[in-house]
């Protein structure tokens, strides 16, 4: 393993437990995501991993049966607590889907929206510069740029999801969450957002869920497999995948049980 | 140690067809090292025959056991402990392959014995080889149990292998300073004795492997 | 059965099922075809009107009336006695009754017609010209064919001596067709030939104006809160039902609402177009909620959850997302509710925008009429002149039906190529 630099650890899940009504989703989850770094959540469906994913930036607020407790905290400062303003929060915490989801607007309109109604740029030539900054940041700029105005869903799959990253890179997010971000996609796309999510680690904190195994080998420095709710494993990438303490964590990815 | 049966049932036959394999290639290298020591002290010319043609077997089984890897890693890209069966079994296979081209080596040096030769020259000689076969045999046991109890006594032992082979030398080298008739004999019971040892670090590479195999962390001296 | 008997049996259960299916647009369009041929046949003639030619001098001397007439003593001019004087130099007779018949030719507005025409190009004084004065509704239903001249005198609206002036007057080409502008720019009437729909058109449009002013804005808002915003509890689906319901329920109960409520609590002017417009958007309030909730609905959960990761509050993502999305459906459903609104008889009816309304309204507090009132009114006349006259009404309000369902057409194209 190379050198280990001085890790902070950016996100910090300590006893969480979910509920959908009277079925618990998630039981006593604690894992601590370190900054910089790709972060996988791996596991066969239904286990628990969109769900804690979606506790991060308290999407899961929108679902009025689902009720969370233990504490989230995002620089040691708990997103739980009353009192915390849930819009700055996903300003800071920035999510890509599953399904590829540009708003119906011109490419130009779906980047600049976010910075629009934090009230980041004012002028026009802030919002352009960060329209192009972010579609830079998103390798999508040069396929792009001279048609700005076209809608957003008149791209490819691929480029819709980079459209999308470069939607969730516009308000200047700290945290980045991807839910299955490649799913949907051909596989040249995905090695292209790979590629990308590599690069983009440099200046955010990535969490990554994936069905795809390899894709967690090849993305992430971190990873965690969770299996019905429990996160039975946490460690390394290399560790996980080349040698699991636990069985359970070894007959997945083996491919022995999913 | 994990759960036997994989979703995908070929992968996992698979898997089993290179455990098999490397089995097969064990017993045969096996037979091959003992036919060898018999070549050399008991000059059996039949045993000379047998060996050529084992030869060929290992050869076969190493070229299979390749295809087979490179079809695992391309189908399946093994995680975990898939992974190093995988590699383990590429290691092994190349280890035994060179430990029956040492031993066929030894066979062909065999030339007819000198009269009046001494009991106590080949002894130690005898004894370097019953003890590599005995490593070779436990190795294979091994892999087959996939101990690390019996691969970490494999490699405890090699250093009787070394010093096995020294008292050889020592023995051969001071025959050779009393009765220089037989020259060609000696020089080629020197190389004998020096195959030998560098069988039995074959051997304990293979004990090696199967370790890191069994725990997923490479042996260290203490 | 072996596997061709039953191929062919499947396919010729589907080629059956299939002509129903035509059989059925067929008979639909044969009746819709009935409809439009009867109304056409009999409304299309509304369109014109007979009118006569008469040449009139208006010699100052005639006119009884100064060299240089001012706007006081132009108004002065008795223009009955010279037209009538130039009437009687066409026709010369002594007779008190056949004088009477010969005015009777011409419609009862006739002074009028040249006093207008006198007021608009007054650089005519002292020139002979020759003016188109409207005829009266029963010439212009003779002319139009609608009177038979074969039965006795008794039974006929023309007498023998209006019959053989309308035969001279035929002879020298001094009858004729014109483009019937009355029936666009006058109010109702007693007299058929003068009668229009000018105030009813307006009275439409004011009702509908007022109805879509108050309707749209409420349903919209209404249909977004009880969507997005409201809680799921039995008390939202309690009124979930009754907005159902409402929508179903009969549009004269609407009119005694407006009765009881807006004429005798409120107190508003009665047969105004605001009181209509405003009885109207109860009824069609419904009918956009509606529409507008299944649109609102149909916006994929997707977007939602796209805006609100970015950051956007709840009220953000719907009125930046939602609502643009859900816009072609809440459209059409307008237009259609407000095609439905103009058609509505009943409701009006009971707040009293049957009222007998000569002058054409200038905004929504002037009493008028409205379209299909208007049907009704002219259907209920004795007179032969109101019936082409009903047609030709028909003909409009089916035209302007059709213009709005093509406007909430093309306007559902045109939003759904935009956003997706």
């Amino acid at each position: 393993m190379d050198l280990m630099t001085d890790t902070k650890i950016k996100i910090s899940a300590n006893h969480l437990n979910v509920f959908y009504g009277q079925k618990q989703a998630l039981f006593d989850i604690s894992l601590d995501i370190n900054q910089n770094e790709v972060t996988a959540l791996i596991g066969p469906s239904g286990c628990g991993k969109s769900t804690f994913i979606r506790c991060i930036n308290r999407m899961n607020d929108v679902i009025d049966i689902c009720r969370v407790e233990g504490e989230i905290k995002i620089d040691k400062k708990n997103i739980y607590e009353p009192g915390i303003d849930i819009v700055s929060l996903r300003e800071k915490v920035g999510m890509v889907f599953q399904k590829p989801n540009p708003f119906p607007k011109s490419i130009y309109d779906n980047v600049c929206y976010g910075p629009k109604i934090h009230g980041i740029a004012e002028t026009k030539d802030d919002l352009d510069a960060i329209v192009e900054n972010s579609l830079k940041k998103a390798a999508l700029w040069n396929e792009v740029k001279d048609r700005l105005q076209e809608p957003g869903t008149s791209l490819s799959g691929g480029q819709q999801q980079r459209l999308c990253i470069a939607r969730a890179i516009s308000v200047n997010p700290e945290v980045i969450l991807m839910d299955e971000p490649c799913s949907a996609l051909d596989p040249v796309a995905t090695a292209k957002i790979e590629e990308l999510i590599d690069e983009l680690k440099q200046s955010f904190t990535i969490v990554i869920v994936t069905h795809s195994m390899s894709q967690a080998v090849r993305v992430s420095q971190k990873t965690g497999f969770f299996h019905l709710g429990k996160l039975i494993e946490v460690g390394t990438t290399e560790k996980i995948f080349k040698n699991p303490t636990n069985n359970m964590t070894q007959d997945y990815i083996t491919g022995r049980f999913g | 140690m994990t759960k036997d049966t994989h979703i995908v049932k070929s992968y996992g036959e698979e898997l089993q067809f290179l455990n098999d394999s490397i089995i097969q290639m064990g017993s045969l290298t096996e037979s091959l090292l003992a036919d060898s020591m018999n070549a050399i002290t008991i000059l059996d010319k039949e045993a000379v025959d047998r060996i050529v043609q084992s030869d060929k077997k290992i050869n076969e089984y190493r070229a299979k056991i390749d295809t087979q890897i490179m079809t695992l890693l391309v189908k399946r890209a093994p995680m975990a402990i898939d992974l190093r069966i995988t590699i383990t079994a590429l290691r092994i296979s190349q280890d035994l392959e060179r430990i029956g081209d040492l031993a066929k080596g030894n066979a062909k040096k065999m030339l007819p014995l000198p009269q009046n030769l001494s009991e106590d020259l080949l002894k130690s000689l005898k004894r370097l080889g019953t003890l590599v076969e005995s490593q070779l045999n436990k190795s294979i046991d091994a892999y087959i149990k996939k101990s690390k109890d019996i691969a970490v006594e494999i490699i405890k032992l090699d250093s009787n292998v070394n010093e096995l082979t020294y008292l050889s030398i020592k023995e051969i080298l001071s025959f050779l300073s009393k009765d220089t008739k037989n020259l060609e004999y000696a020089t080629n019971l020197l190389f004998v004795a020096k195959n030998l040892e560098r069988a039995g670090d074959h051997i304990n590479r293979i004990a090696e492997n199967i370790y890191y195999l069994v725990e997923g962390d490479y042996y260290k001296k203490k | 059965m072996t596997k061709e008997q039953r191929l062919q049996k499947r396919y010729a259960s589907e080629k059956r099922f299939k002509s129903y299916g035509i059989i059925s647009i067929c008979l639909a369009l044969t009746f819709v075809g009935l409809l439009v041929f009867k109304v056409l046949s009999e409304g299309t003639s509304a369109f014109v009107k007979t009118s006569i030619q008469l040449e009139l001098n208006f010699d100052h001397k005639l006119l009884n009336t100064s060299k240089q007439p001012t706007q006081e003593e132009i108004e002065d001019i008795d223009f009955y006695d010279f037209t009538l004087q130039h009437i009687l130099k066409v026709f010369p007779t002594s007779n008190r009754d056949e004088e009477k018949q010969l005015i009777k030719l011409f419609t009862s507005d006739f002074e009028f017609e040249v006093k207008k025409y006198f007021k608009a190009n007054p650089d005519i004084l002292n020139k002979v010209i020759t003016l188109n004065i409207t005829a009266s509704s029963d010439l212009d239903q003779l002319h139009k064919g609608n009177y038979q001249r074969d039965i006795p005198e008794n039974r006929r609206k023309i007498s023998n001596f209006q019959l053989k002036i309308y035969d001279q007057l035929l002879e020298k080409k001094k009858i004729n067709k014109v483009f019937n502008n009355y029936f666009f720019t006058n109010g109702d009437s007693r007299n058929p030939e003068i009668a229009g729909i000018g105030g009813a058109m307006l009275g439409s449009f004011f009702s509908i104006l007022v109805c879509l002013i108050i309707a749209f804005p409420i349903a919209l808002l209404a249909a977004v809160y009880l969507e997005e915003f409201a809680p799921k509890n039995k008390f939202t689906d309690f009124i979930e039902i009754n907005i159902n319901n409402l929508a179903a329920v009969p549009s004269i109960v609407f009119g005694l609402l407006g009765l009881g409520i807006l004429l005798n609590v409120f107190e508003l002017p009665r047969s105004t177009s605001l009181v209509g417009g405003i009885t109207l958007a109860l009824m069609t309030l419904p009918r956009i909620i509606i529409p507008c909730r299944a649109s609102l609905k149909a916006v994929p959960p997707s977007i939602r959850e796209a805006a609100l990761a970015v950051g956007a509050s709840k009220v953000q993502s719907v009125i930046h997302h939602v609502v643009p999305l859900a816009m072609p459906g809440t459209l059409s459903g307008t237009i259609i509710g407000l095609a439905q609104a103009l058609g509505e008889t009943a409701p009006l009816l009971l707040i009293g925008m049957v009222a007998f309304v000569v002058q054409v309204p200038g905004s929504p507090l002037d009493p008028s009429a409205s379209l299909p009132i208007q049907v009704y009114l002219w259907s209920e006349s004795a007179e032969r002149g109101f019936v082409e006259k009903t047609s030709a009404t028909i003909m409009v309000l089916l035209g302007f039906l059709i213009i709005m369902n093509s406007i909430a057409v093309y306007a559902r194209q045109k939003f759904e190529k935009k956003w997706i």
